[in-house]
């Protein structure tokens, strides 16, 4: 029995020494962070945002409000595919908002020292909350990112959600107003689009401000009162303020338009035909002696745009210059000729006492200049006396249904190359008409995204999924 | 670790030795030899088992004892030893049944003594019709177990599930232990299903079949309690082959194999249209069948080789002159030998392979050494260790997004395989492709590489100490190293990867595990025995990987991080650490019944430090009803009962209770268009997606069996059937949570899954005779996964998804069941709405469509043997589930097989649907299609994958062997002492199948996922025909 003694000891000296326990608490990731700086955080938010955006909404969903002819894997017929409406939503959702709430949450901890980065943090949820509304309507919002207290968040109405963005960019505001002389977190490498410049977040978060009034306003005009306002605070308005993300032109860095282009066609937007013009785009512009046609649309042979539901490497015509997409192009968040046209069209309104020519030929001027020459890596340019003459030639803007529509016309020409402000400026205004594509299986062009799988098996608080044709809150 | 090592001094510190070897060939009556054969030193473990030839090797401690020869259907032969060194036995026909099976822990019992069930498979039976992949050996053969193969892929992997899917998270996968030592099955692809990914095959496929002695299949938790949580899916007991006397010279064994395979199945492929669209003739749309008429017309410009010529059909679509004939050459030669003191073993075995795909091919050098030696009466040590060398080249690509795929729907009827040659000029570009945006298959083949390297050891090394006579200490420590590395390219020119990339991938992998045993016996009186076993169990476990993703190369073909544009580098890290403590009592009564009582207690690293201790018992009976009530008669020859009842925990993977940040290396976009940080020289971070649990429990299995084991005829007819159920509750996993509470998953403890079924095994040997015997069996399982209960809320959990919408699911009230979109329907007729406006067919909404699973598989193998010829073949039958095929979306979609080629002229009305008057009625539908090609296009529109899902059942013949063995009287003079020929077939028929076009049984996933019923662009299956030649001397 000695030798089951001896066992024993061994057994028992292995299993409770506390060398055992030791050897078990080894369960940390040696790979991982337990914090991390918002200088850290926020490059993954702004560039995760930005590379499935582009990817996922600008090559899939430009055709809808037909700036391009066709989209690969487009919705424009009616079908919004769960992979579209889950890979976007989820990127809103868990890589941008669950990340940013962090980070608000982190710098709101630090006090007023952070306010810069609470404020960023905030101003990017306002974004992110009011193109989730833009695409599917009621969402998550006063009941979202809370999982603790909101398993199941309930899903708002539009207008509460446009009227919580309001107040989220209004709260941004008050934190920079807020900020100390000295001290501030300098969160200059994290901060893609300005650099830590909180005057330019300030510009940018009143002028998102008018935006989200803007789509309001076209329900409740009660909000002028809040318009006005926001016009008098300072406002993007110039191009050195535009708000954007920067792409190189490497191919880690590179825009996600060209990079489709390159990974399964080959080299050039132009000679591939990937990207062709819808055929309002290309009426609008062909012709017209705007000097953007030819940044914007190559047709050497003036072929026409291919027809909307047409890929030009099918059938051939009119495409997307190379000067467009192309490594470099920057991912436009906000221009200020967005301003100027809101301007102009509340002047038609009667809602302010702008000048609506003024702020009409000021919105033209802006944006021409920004493709022709303020943008950053233009391949072509536009020089400004050429501007000048296009804008001067133009006739006067008639205080009238006509005037309105040019209006209109031009809001949906600056939008170009932003899949979810052009779809938005083309509901809300209703110009152009756009005509149903061919083969489509809804009445009218898509109005709204379906809600993804994942959320509705998931979370027994979404509501049905109306027709992909029932137009939203905003449009009526 | 102080206390194994002083363990180790101290069992070295005695040593001597005292024991003799004996030596024998076991027979029947008639003299044919008998393989498999058990002989076993009575009232000890020391067992061996016959070879090929029915030669038997065994080390007799002391030289003295009585030895025990079985073999299922004989008679129980007793020998009393008295100094012989060579007994060769003789067995009668019928008797008692007692065979030795390995059970846990390599603990070998009496079968007659075991609660539960358990199937033993000889390594001679898994060489019969030899398979690479040890796995797939096994199929149609075990009951309760079944197996599935990816595809025709070289070195692809084989999915294993005992007694059904118990697990929501994935741990489906039984443990496999090999000589006592637990080894990895992991399977890690390159890539992903979406990005596209190489199947490099599953780690237990490594073990080489020549040097498996027996294999045991542990199916329920009664078997498995002794390994604990890892082996609550079952475990694979391997034992490999140990030397063994011959007379006093070295045995020499040679086993060799020549096999070809070719296409399992060739899709009806449609010859008389042309490649095109709506009828009109198009040379760049390979794989889009809709052109003209091909009437011998000359057309402007072939495809792939351009210029104008004649429309010609080519046969099979060129299918059979692109895929070539694979060869393997499977060759083994093993040394061995054995004397009272020791025993050795050494094995070489090469695996020298081509696939069918052009440029594949799988190279495998295993060289095992097993070893004993028994340094005295008292104490033995054993050792042994496995290398294995792996090398593979041109690996076919599966999933999605990946240029270099190429699937049964690649091909076009004009189209000739020859035009694609050559597919390279002399400045290195790429031509002979039908466009310059699409690929020259034998561009992607021979230009773009997938090199891999594998390099595994396995050892093993135990030593055990006999104090006295009824108590033996063992210690056995084990180790498994894998190293992988990996290398893909894709050569700069290659559409879709225009200026070529290039992906290394290092995979480590670590196991280290060690075991005390202490054994002891006794007698408690005149009827009863005791046998106790108590034991320690420390297991560690590592992964790392490195992977490097480098983009455009400036120099073609220099894969160099310094020559690309772009470089991704990610590390992977992880170890866990297990602490098991176990005991068992055994109670013998009589020689009737035998009460059997285990517990286990597991201590893990990867639970909650104040929750990382599970404790689970198990008790199983056997009671010899024939025996206890003496019956014997020529009917009912032995007859056994017996329960068993077991509850196992289960733990979870590593790193999985903190909220981290995790460092980021890309910016995920749609179509794989990737952002790499650091962006503009920014890191990024990001929380996980996944919220930590708080108050995480071990998993939870209860499970019981119940069976019973009857022989009748003197052993000529044997039937076993067990019923079985296991109740899995707070099962570990991260449950989806709504995203928009800014987190995708919630882990936590869910749900319930039950399992139940019927595992039913008849064997006869309905003709024995002098010169010929028929041996047959028949096996049968259902196992029945339920999914009792998920979460509050939640309908059905993610298990994998498909591709276009398509999803392998588990649904509350269901099982794992395929998600995917019908066809919309009229609720009242059940037929198809048809879209007015074009009259196609519409998508209805995603719902299940059936189980993945099969609701029965069953297994036939027959042998034959008339006097040196031998015949065995194994039918394998399996029924219900149901499976996607996009290969067969692909074909028909794209006009390529024979039922696309009806009415092609002209338009087409759907008349299965019907048409919505607006009023809640319906009328027929009158509505036409633009032409056939868009009825075809239309049913899968919208990702409708309804008309894409079959049946899945099948009933194959797995494999087929023939052999010839020369007789004595040719062999007598020379100095071999056997060899025998023969002929062997895997995959040989598809004898029932409801899927048109390709093999029910392939699918898009590895063994790394429990996806089951989804088949995908995957590299079609092989049939192998082939030739065997077995020398002994």
């Amino acid at each position: 029995m000695r030798y089951i003694k001896i066992f024993s000891f061994i057994l028992a000296s292995l299993l409770f020494s506390t060398s055992c326990q030791d050897a078990l608490d080894i369960n940390t990731n040696p790979l991982v962070a337990s914090s991390a700086d918002p200088n850290v955080l926020l490059p993954f938010v702004i560039i995760q945002y930005s590379n499935r955006h582009t990817t996922e909404l600008g090559t899939r969903i430009m055709d809808v409000p037909q700036h391009f002819s066709a989209c690969f894997n487009s919705p424009r017929n009616g079908n919004t595919s769960i992979f579209l409406t889950g890979n976007t939503w989820g990127m809103y959702y868990t890589q941008v908002l669950g990340n940013l709430q962090l980070v608000e949450q982190d710098a709101r901890d630090a006090g007023p020292s952070s306010n810069n980065v609470a404020a960023i943090a905030i101003i990017l949820k306002a974004q992110s909350f009011f193109e989730l509304s833009s695409i599917w309507e009621n969402v998550p919002f006063s009941e979202a990112l809370d999982g603790a207290s909101f398993p199941s968040p309930n899903f708002d109405s539009q207008e509460s959600i446009f009227r919580g963005v309001v107040s989220f960019l209004d709260e941004a505001i008050g934190l920079i107003d807020g900020m100390p002389a000295e001290g501030v977190f300098d969160v200059s490498t994290g901060d893609l689009i300005y650099e830590g410049d909180m005057d330019k977040w300030r510009k940018l978060a009143n002028s998102m401000k008018l935006r989200t009034l803007m789509m309001l306003r076209n329900v409740d005009a009660s909000v002028d009162g809040a318009i006005n306002a926001a016009l008098g605070q300072p406002l993007i308005e110039n191009n050195a303020d535009a708000a954007m993300l920067r792409y190189y032109n490497t191919p880690a860095e590179s825009n996600g338009y060209n990079r489709l282009v390159e990974a399964f066609f080959g080299i050039g937007n132009e000679a591939q035909g990937v990207y062709a013009p819808g055929d309002p785009l290309y009426e609008l512009l062909w012709g017209s002696g705007d000097p953007r046609t030819e940044l914007i649309i190559s047709d050497p042979d003036s072929a026409g745009a291919p027809g909307n539901g047409q890929f030009a490497f099918g059938v051939g015509g009119a495409t997307i210059t190379n000067n467009v997409i192309r490594n470099d192009i920057p991912h436009m968040i906000f221009l200020p000729a967005e301003v100027n046209f809101y301007r102009a069209e509340l002047a038609l309104k009667g809602v302010t006492g702008d000048n609506a020519q003024e702020q009409f030929n000021l919105g033209l001027t802006n944006i021409i200049k920004w493709w022709g020459q303020d943008i950053p890596g233009a391949e072509l340019t536009a020089s400004s006396d050429a501007i000048a003459a296009y804008v001067d030639g133009l006739p006067a803007l008639t205080n009238d249904e006509d005037g309105l529509r040019r209006v209109h016309e031009q809001q949906y020409l600056e939008t170009f190359l932003r899949p979810v402000v052009a779809w938005n400026t083309v509901r809300r205004t209703g110009f152009p008409e756009l005509k149903p594509p061919p083969g489509t299986n809804i009445t009218t062009y898509l109005k709204r995204f379906n809600y993804p799988p994942d959320e509705v098996s998931s979370n027994p608080n979404t509501p049905a999924n109306p027709n992909t044709d029932v137009p939203m809150w905003f449009e009526n | 670790m102080k206390g194994i090592l002083f363990f180790v001094v101290m069992l070295l510190s005695i040593i001597a030795y005292t024991q003799t070897t004996v030596t024998g060939v076991v027979t029947d009556e008639s003299g044919q030899s008998l393989i498999g054969a058990n002989v076993l030193v009575k009232g000890t473990s020391i067992g061996a088992v016959t070879d090929f030839d029915g030669n038997y090797s065994i080390d007799v401690p002391d030289g003295s004892g009585i030895l025990v020869f079985s073999y299922t259907g004989f008679q129980e032969l007793e020998i009393t030893i008295a100094g012989q060194s060579t007994i060769n036995v003789a067995l009668a026909e019928g008797t008692t049944l007692d065979e030795i099976v390995v059970t846990a822990l390599g603990i070998e019992k009496q079968s007659s003594t075991l609660g539960y069930s358990i199937d033993e498979v000889s390594g001679s039976d898994l060489t019969q019709a030899r398979e690479s992949n040890i796995l797939n050996s096994l199929q149609g053969k075990v009951t309760g177990v079944n197996i599935s193969n990816t595809s025709g892929n070289l070195g692809g992997s084989a999915k294993i599930i005992i007694r059904g899917v118990t697990s929501l998270s994935g741990r489906n996968d039984p443990l496999f232990v090999v000589d006592g030592i637990p080894i990895s099955n992991n399977q890690t692809t390159t890539g992903s299903r979406i990005t596209g990914n190489r199947d490099f095959g599953n780690g237990a496929s490594v073990i080489n079949p020549d040097d498996i002695a027996t294999m045991s299949v542990l199916k329920g938790a009664a078997a498995t309690a002794l390994y604990g949580s890892r082996a609550a899916a079952g475990a694979i007991i391997i034992t490999t082959k140990r030397g063994e006397s011959n007379g006093g010279n070295a045995k020499v064994s040679i086993n060799s194999s020549l096999r070809f395979d070719d296409l399992f199945i060739t899709p009806g492929y449609q010859q008389d249209y042309a490649m095109g669209a709506l009828n009109k003739y198009d040379s760049s749309s390979v794989g889009f069948d809709w052109g003209p008429r091909i009437v011998g017309q000359t057309v402007d410009n072939l495809p792939a080789k351009g210029g104008p010529g004649q429309l010609q059909a080519v046969e099979d679509n060129g299918v059979k002159k692109f895929f070539e004939t694979g060869k393997s050459y499977i060759n083994n030669l093993a040394i061995s030998d054995a004397s009272d003191r020791m025993d050795y073993r050494l094995s070489f075995g090469a695996l020298n392979q081509t696939g069918i795909v052009p440029g594949s091919s799988l190279d495998r050098y295993n060289i095992s050494l097993n070893a004993g030696v028994n340094h005295n009466a008292n104490f033995s040590s054993r050792f042994g260790v496995q290398f294995i060398n792996t090398n593979s080249e041109g690996t076919a690509a599966a999933g999605a997004n990946d240029p270099n795929i190429i699937g049964l729907s690649s091909f076009s009827s004009n189209l000739d395989p020859d035009w694609y040659t050559p597919w390279i000029d002399d400045a290195g570009n790429q031509i002979n492709n039908v466009t310059p945006t699409s690929n020259n298959p034998y561009w992607l083949r021979f230009e773009n590489k997938n090199e891999r390297e594998d390099n595994r050891v396995l050892a093993n090394f135990s030593m055990t100490y006999n104090p006295f006579d009824n108590l033996s200490i063992s210690g056995k420590v084990g180790y498994d190293y894998d190293q992988d590395n990996r290398l893909l390219t894709n050569r700069k020119g290659t559409a879709q990867r225009i200026d070529g990339n290039f992906i290394v991938d290092k995979l480590n992998r670590t196991q280290l595990n060690t075991d005390i045993i202490a054994n002891y016996n006794t007698d408690l009186g005149e009827s009863l025995t005791l046998s106790v076993l108590g034991g320690f169990n420390y297991n560690n476990r590592t992964f790392s990987r490195e992977t490097l993703t480098s983009t455009s190369l400036l120099v073609p073909e220099l894969f160099d991080p310094g020559n690309t544009a772009q470089n991704v580098p990610t590390r992977a890290f992880s170890e866990q650490v297990l602490f098991g403590l176990y005991g068992q009592a055994e109670l013998g009564y009589k020689d009737f019944l035998t009460l059997s009582l285990t517990g286990r207690n597991d201590w893990s690293s990867t639970l909650p430090t104040n929750n990382n201790s599970y404790f689970y018992p198990s008790a199983s009976a056997a009671f010899l009803f024939s025996n206890a009530f003496n019956i014997s008669d020529k009917v009912l020859s032995y007859g056994k009962l017996r329960a068993s009842y077991a509850q196992v925990g289960n733990d979870t993977g590593p790193y999985q209770l903190d909220f981290n940040f995790f460092p980021i290396t890309t910016a995920t976009g749609q179509y794989s268009l990737n952002i790499n940080f650091p962006f503009n020289s920014r890191l990024a971070f990001a929380k996980s997606n996944t919220i930590p649990p708080e108050n995480l429990k071990p998993e939870s299995q209860v499970s019981y069996e119940l069976g019973a084991e009857l022989k009748f005829f003197d052993y000529r007819l044997g039937l076993d059937v067990t019923y079985f159920k296991s109740e899995n509750t707070d099962q570990i996993l991260a449950l989806p949570i709504p995203e928009t509470t800014g987190f995708g998953f919630l882990r936590t403890n869910v749900g319930q899954v039950n399992t139940s079924g019927w595992e039913i095994t008849l064997d006869a040997t309905p003709i024995s005779t002098k010169n010929f015997r028929w041996e047959t069996m028949v096996n049968f399982s259902n196992p029945k996964t339920e999914v009792v209960k998920l979460a509050e809320g939640v309908d059905r959990v993610l298990i994998a998804s498909g591709f276009s919408s398509v999803q392998v699911v588990a649904e509350e009230g269901k099982g794992f069941e395929l998600f995917a979109i019908p066809f919309l329907i009229d609720s009242a007729s059940g037929r198809p709405l048809i879209n007015p406006v074009d009259g196609t067919r519409q998508a209805g909404i995603a719902k299940t469509m059936g189980s993945v699973l099969p609701d029965f598989s069953m297994g036939f193998v027959n042998t034959f043997r008339l006097g040196n010829f031998s015949v065995t073949g194994t039918v394998d039958w399996r029924s219900g589930g149901v499976m996607k095929s996009s290969t067969v979306e692909n074909l028909q979609t794209g006009g390529l097989v024979i039922e696309t080629a009806g009415n092609r002229q002209g338009t087409f009305i759907d008349r299965s649907g019907v048409l919505d008057n607006g009023d809640g009625t319906v009328r027929e539908n009158d509505i036409p299609l633009s032409s056939t090609t868009a009825f075809w296009q239309s049913i899968d529109d919208n990702s409708i994958a309804e008309p894409f899902i079959f049946d899945a059942s099948y009933v194959k013949l797995r494999e087929l062997a023939i052999t010839y063995s020369l007789p004595e009287s040719v062999l007598g003079s020379t100095f071999i002492r056997g060899a025998s020929i023969g002929v062997e077939g895997r995959n040989v028929a598809l004898l029932y199948s409801k899927v048109p076009h390709v093999d029910p049984e392939n699918t898009l996933f590895g063994s790394g996922a429990d996806g089951f019923g989804i088949e995908r662009a995957s590299t079609p299956s092989t049939r192998s025909l082939g030739f065997n030649l077995r020398l002994t001397f």
